[in-house]
């Protein structure tokens, strides 16, 4: 008798975890971007506890199931209808190489549900010929994309060249998608704001096969006598670059680098010293959710967060989970008015979604990136100048 | 055309030709003279990196300091990879060999994603690490610099070593006659061993200078060992003095294009294989 | 003396068997697992693509010409359709198979100027050949090829939903067309390797790879034979490729030229079994279904256990997967003698070249 009762209760147990929320989510775990992949599920893990510690989603813990894309695309189609169609998921979240995304355009419009994407900035916004993410997806009611796009990078680091004062800048870029584009929109703007571009020329980065030696690249960026050496390319490529000015005796008064992260223990570098940069997230700003999201983050994970992804990916679920108890429901009309109309949390601060160029659903835009400066070896905060941590030093 | 430019892309060329050679010289040993076709040759100086990064954050040890710590323990791991998987394919195919060292290539990138992570490790205090010497108006890296004397003292000792020493003789024979050689008294497999746990030796050293230079990530490896194999074929299977004329060759064509043609850093890879994949054809119409 | 069944004509109608399981494998997959089937699909196609890349390269490998420049193909395949499409509104029936075309001219051309490379000097050229290609598709007019972010390519299979379907219906129609449609493709790569191994080509091919000079004076013309397996190598690469941009919506240098397509490529058709038209098919489907296992058992580090096992694979069955399969047949065989049947064609499309037939007529 005990056994049956001990059974049915555990059914009935089982039948009411069986009710809970499920959010699917992709990331590059494996592969070229598996730092990155790896930070938005640091992120994701230490969102996901704090979210059932505070009673879960619609009274139940919320489950998420990571689904790695190595950043392949077709691996990525692969992965997203396995969440879609064996482990039935209504909310799809993560995202980050932009291929990937774009392979999944059918995908999505095919099952359409709510999508709310940390990766994928290529908006194709000022490409000609090329249908970005944000022209292709952005229309769509299910779609909310977080990462700032493309352009919000430039339409910032603009802001703080404008603010240095300098005349002419020396651009180097990765030869990529993302340093083309990227340099392509920066020289634009720049022009547009009174600025000289006197170089603008591209590199290869360590990233896609080059072999860290940028010399020829920056010999030519002496040469042009830019005031600023302003560099557009991935993580990687940050020391290689830094020391090799050093080392080439180009003294330009500001080093400015737009990569999409920078290097753990590139803070310690001493020839990092005076290089200004952009980021979206720092584990030293002053605002009282980042340091609680540092705290809760090296409780968790025995390492500072280092990668701004791990901050967006935290603001995705926390999103997620903050909509869908609003809506009270999983119907998918009430959750996406949920996050058409909430406030979200992040380490960065409160953020809502609002209309972008093409996009009904945009998340972050361009000030979501400030500048530090490596000062001594710490990461000073320059710009904007009301949360600055420090004034902007020029290099000697 | 700047021609201002052109001094100074002449010296940094020559001296790229360093990171080459360290790269192609392990290789050159494992495939070059014992013929075996090592495609995880890469993982080993990604290996050597994470080390010297490791041995960095854990003991603050200066990477030249690495090496010494570095070399005996790529030996080891070279020997105990041959150990457990090489040596049973060294008569098979290199189709198979191919997909064995694919195969622990893959472990090795794997682990090393496990345990340090998949984001840039930089070694944070290098002093000598952005010194550059000014003479007129070229600048001369002591990094640069480094690598190419390092490099061409391992090219000339592994030369020596083949040339001179009964050890190396004893390789050159294995690779040339394994049968015979084995029937002359060597002992064929303790050669084999020596030789691949050398090559990893070397292309750990290698990896200590890529984490001078770069900031390394697990997946580094497999483009270094294209590059390396191209250098090693570029040179000539078994020609050992040809890796430094091979490595410069190619590192000065492409810092000259780079230099001198606008957007043409863009162009490296193109240059580097442009010239590997004319030399090959030229010198195949020649042999006949 | 009995009479002989034409092998050729066996292993046809065992291709079409074959073909004719695929066929009917969605709406059986459908019946039985409903809206998962979609995903079983989405993994099928990513098998199905793996199969045809490992066969074609296998084609290629026959002729002893290891090649690293796979990748060329099938990104030469993908580039050309994207181009013909968006320069000249070429209709996908037509630009897929043009893909395959484009292709096919680029292998001829490398294909004459390697011709007397061998061993790792042809792997190499061909590598190089690769690397070359890629930037040079990066650096055209960014109107022509899109430049370093490259193109939208049209989806190949578009359906609407009808009144009363739901959406993972949609996604199963899908996903079933491009999977005829990759079945279909890797069809006609079986009856090329069939017409291969069936004929006498099979013999030139591998007297070739063994010994090119011997192959010469025996009568065989090496340059010609080497150039048309080229040449069949890189149509249905190229087509593959071209396919494959259809279903993934772009192309882009880094993408369409990767070195990983190449490793794939390569690496499985040894793990199958090499020069054999099962090989690389059997191959493909137990490393792709080898990977999915492992990702779903193990979260992280998954990927060690898949290194293990191509490590594995070779200490254990160097003679791949075909190889391991035929020595267990042949030790069931042993005690009944010599015995017709399924097997003689398993073995036939296993590498025996020198071995005589074990029955005599």
């Amino acid at each position: 008798m005990k056994r049956i009762l001990a059974t049915l209760v555990l059914a009935v147990l089982a039948f009411a975890a069986a009710q809970g929320v499920t959010i699917g989510v992709l990331a590059p775990l494996t592969g070229g971007a598996a730092g990155t992949g790896q930070a938005q599920k640091a992120g994701f893990e230490l969102a996901l506890e704090e979210i059932n510690a505070a009673g879960g989603v619609l009274g139940q813990p919320l489950k998420i199931i990571i689904e790695d894309t190595k950043a392949d695309p077709a691996t990525g189609v692969a992965a997203f209808e396995k969440l879609m169609t064996e482990d039935n998921v209504e909310f799809i979240a993560g995202g980050y190489s932009s291929g990937v995304t774009l392979a999944l355009v059918e995908s999505f419009k095919t099952f359409q549900p709510i999508v709310s994407w940390i990766g994928g900035a290529v908006s194709g916004i000022g490409i000609d010929n090329f249908d970005g993410i944000e022209e292709l997806l952005g229309q769509e009611e299910w779609f909310f994309h977080i990462h700032p796009w493309d352009y919000a990078n430039t339409e910032a680091s603009t802001a703080f060249q404008v603010y240095t004062g300098v005349d002419t800048v020396a651009l180097l870029h990765e030869d990529g998608a993302f340093g083309g584009p990227g340099a392509a929109g920066a020289q634009a703007l720049l022009e547009a704001a009174g600025m000289k571009v006197v170089l603008n020329e591209a590199f290869k980065s360590t990233l896609t096969g080059g072999t860290g030696d940028f010399r020829a690249a920056i010999s030519k960026a002496a040469a042009s006598g830019g005031e600023m050496l302003y560099w557009i390319a991935y993580d990687g490529d940050a020391q290689p670059l830094v020391s090799q000015v050093r080392e080439l005796n180009y003294h330009p008064k500001y080093i400015f680098g737009a990569p999409p992260g920078w290097p753990s223990d590139f803070d310690k570098v001493p020839e990092a010293q005076c290089v200004t940069g952009m980021i979206g997230y720092l584990p030293n700003l002053p605002n009282p959710e980042a340091q609680a999201f540092l705290t809760s983050y090296q409780a968790m994970h025995g390492t500072a967060p280092d990668n701004y992804m791990a901050a967006l990916a935290y603001a995705n679920l926390w999103s997620y989970a903050d909509a869908i108890n609003a809506a009270g429901t999983t119907d998918q009309a009430a959750v996406i008015k949920a996050l058409q109309e909430g406030t979200f949390r992040s380490p960065m601060g409160d953020w809502s979604f609002k209309p972008s160029i093409e996009a009904l659903h945009q998340g972050f835009g361009a000030e979501m990136w400030f500048i530090f400066q490596f000062q001594n070896g710490v990461r000073e905060i320059v710009w904007p100048v009301d949360i600055s941590t420090s004034p902007l030093q020029t290099c000697p | 055309m700047d021609l201002s430019l052109l001094p100074q892309a002449l010296v940094s060329g020559v001296l790229a030709a360093g990171l080459y050679a360290l790269v192609s010289v392990g290789l050159a040993l494992a495939i070059g003279v014992i013929g075996i076709v090592n495609f995880a040759h890469g993982e080993f100086f990604m290996v050597g990196a994470f080390l010297a990064y490791q041995l960095f954050v854990s003991f603050g040890f200066d990477p030249l300091l690495s090496l010494l710590f570095v070399a005996p323990a790529l030996f080891v791991i070279g020997a105990i990879i041959y150990l457990s998987s090489i040596r049973f394919v060294l008569k098979a195919p290199e189709l198979n060999q191919m997909l064995l060292t694919f195969g622990v290539g893959i472990i090795l990138q794997n682990l090393a994603l496990l345990i340090w992570g998949g984001d840039p490790r930089t070694i944070a205090r290098v002093p000598y690490r952005a010194i550059g010497y000014k003479i007129g108006n070229i600048s001369i890296g002591l990094v640069p610099l480094g690598s190419f004397v390092i490099s061409l003292i391992l090219v000339a000792a592994l030369y020596w070593m083949l040339a001179r020493t009964p050890l190396g003789r004893g390789m050159r024979a294995v690779a040339q006659n394994r049968i015979g050689a084995g029937l002359v008294g060597l002992e064929v497999n303790r050669i084999y061993l020596i030789a691949f746990a050398m090559s990893a030796l070397l292309a750990g050293m290698g990896g200590v200078m890529i984490a001078v230079i770069q900031s390394p990530t697990p997946t580094i490896g497999f483009g270094f060992t294209l590059k390396a194999f191209a250098i090693v074929v570029l040179a000539g299977l078994g020609n050992i003095r040809g890796i430094t004329i091979a490595a410069i060759v190619v590192a000065l064509s492409e810092s000259l294009v780079a230099t001198m043609v606008p957007n043409g850093d863009s162009l490296r890879n193109a240059v580097f294989f442009a010239i590997i994949f004319v030399a090959l054809v030229a010198r195949s119409r020649r042999a006949y | 003396m009995k009479p002989r069944i034409n092998p050729l004509g066996r292993d046809l109608l065992l291709a079409l068997l074959f073909f004719a399981l695929l066929l009917f494998l969605p709406p059986l997959l459908r019946g039985a697992f409903g809206r998962a089937s979609v995903s079983y699909l989405s993994l099928g196609i990513n098998a199905l693509v793996l199969a045809t890349l490992a066969l074609s390269w296998d084609l290629l490998a026959r002729t002893g010409q290891l090649s690293l420049a796979h990748a060329a193909f099938t990104g030469a395949g993908a580039y050309s359709t994207a181009i013909l499409l968006r320069m000249a509104d070429v209709p996908l029936w037509l630009g897929i198979p043009l893909g395959g075309v484009v292709a096919a001219l680029l292998a001829l051309a490398l294909g004459s100027v390697t011709l007397r490379l061998y061993g790792i000097y042809f792997a190499i050229a061909t590598l190089a050949f690769t690397e070359v290609l890629k930037t040079v598709v990066q650096e055209l007019p960014t109107k022509i090829a899109g430049g370093a972010p490259g193109m939208n390519v049209t989806a190949l299979f578009r359906p609407t939903l009808a009144p009363g379907m739901e959406r993972w219906e949609l996604a199963f129609v899908r996903n079933q067309g491009y999977f005829w449609v990759y079945a279909a493709l890797l069809l006609v790569a079986v009856i090329i390797s069939i017409f291969i191994q069936r004929s006498r080509l099979k013999s030139a091919f591998t007297a070739i790879r063994t010994n090119e000079l011997v192959a010469g004076v025996m009568g065989v013309n090496p340059a010609r034979l080497k150039l048309l397996a080229f040449v069949l190598s890189s149509f249905v690469a190229g087509t593959l490729g071209a396919v494959e941009a259809h279903r993934l919506g772009s192309v882009s240098p880094d993408g369409a030229f990767a070195v990983s397509t190449t490793v794939l490529a390569l690496v499985t058709p040894i793990f199958g079994g090499l020069y054999t038209t099962v090989g690389p098919i059997l191959g493909a489907l137990v490393l792709a279904g080898l990977e999915e296992t492992l990702k779903r058992t193990f979260a992280d580090g998954y990927l060690i256990g898949y290194g293990i096992v191509l490590v594995a694979s070779i200490l254990f069955m160097p003679r791949g997967l075909v190889g391991l399969l035929s020595g267990i047949a042949k030790r069931l065989r042993r005690p009944g003698g010599g015995q017709e049947g399924g097997m003689s064609s398993a073995r036939a499309m296993t590498d025996e070249p020198f071995t005589a037939p074990e029955e005599t007529p």
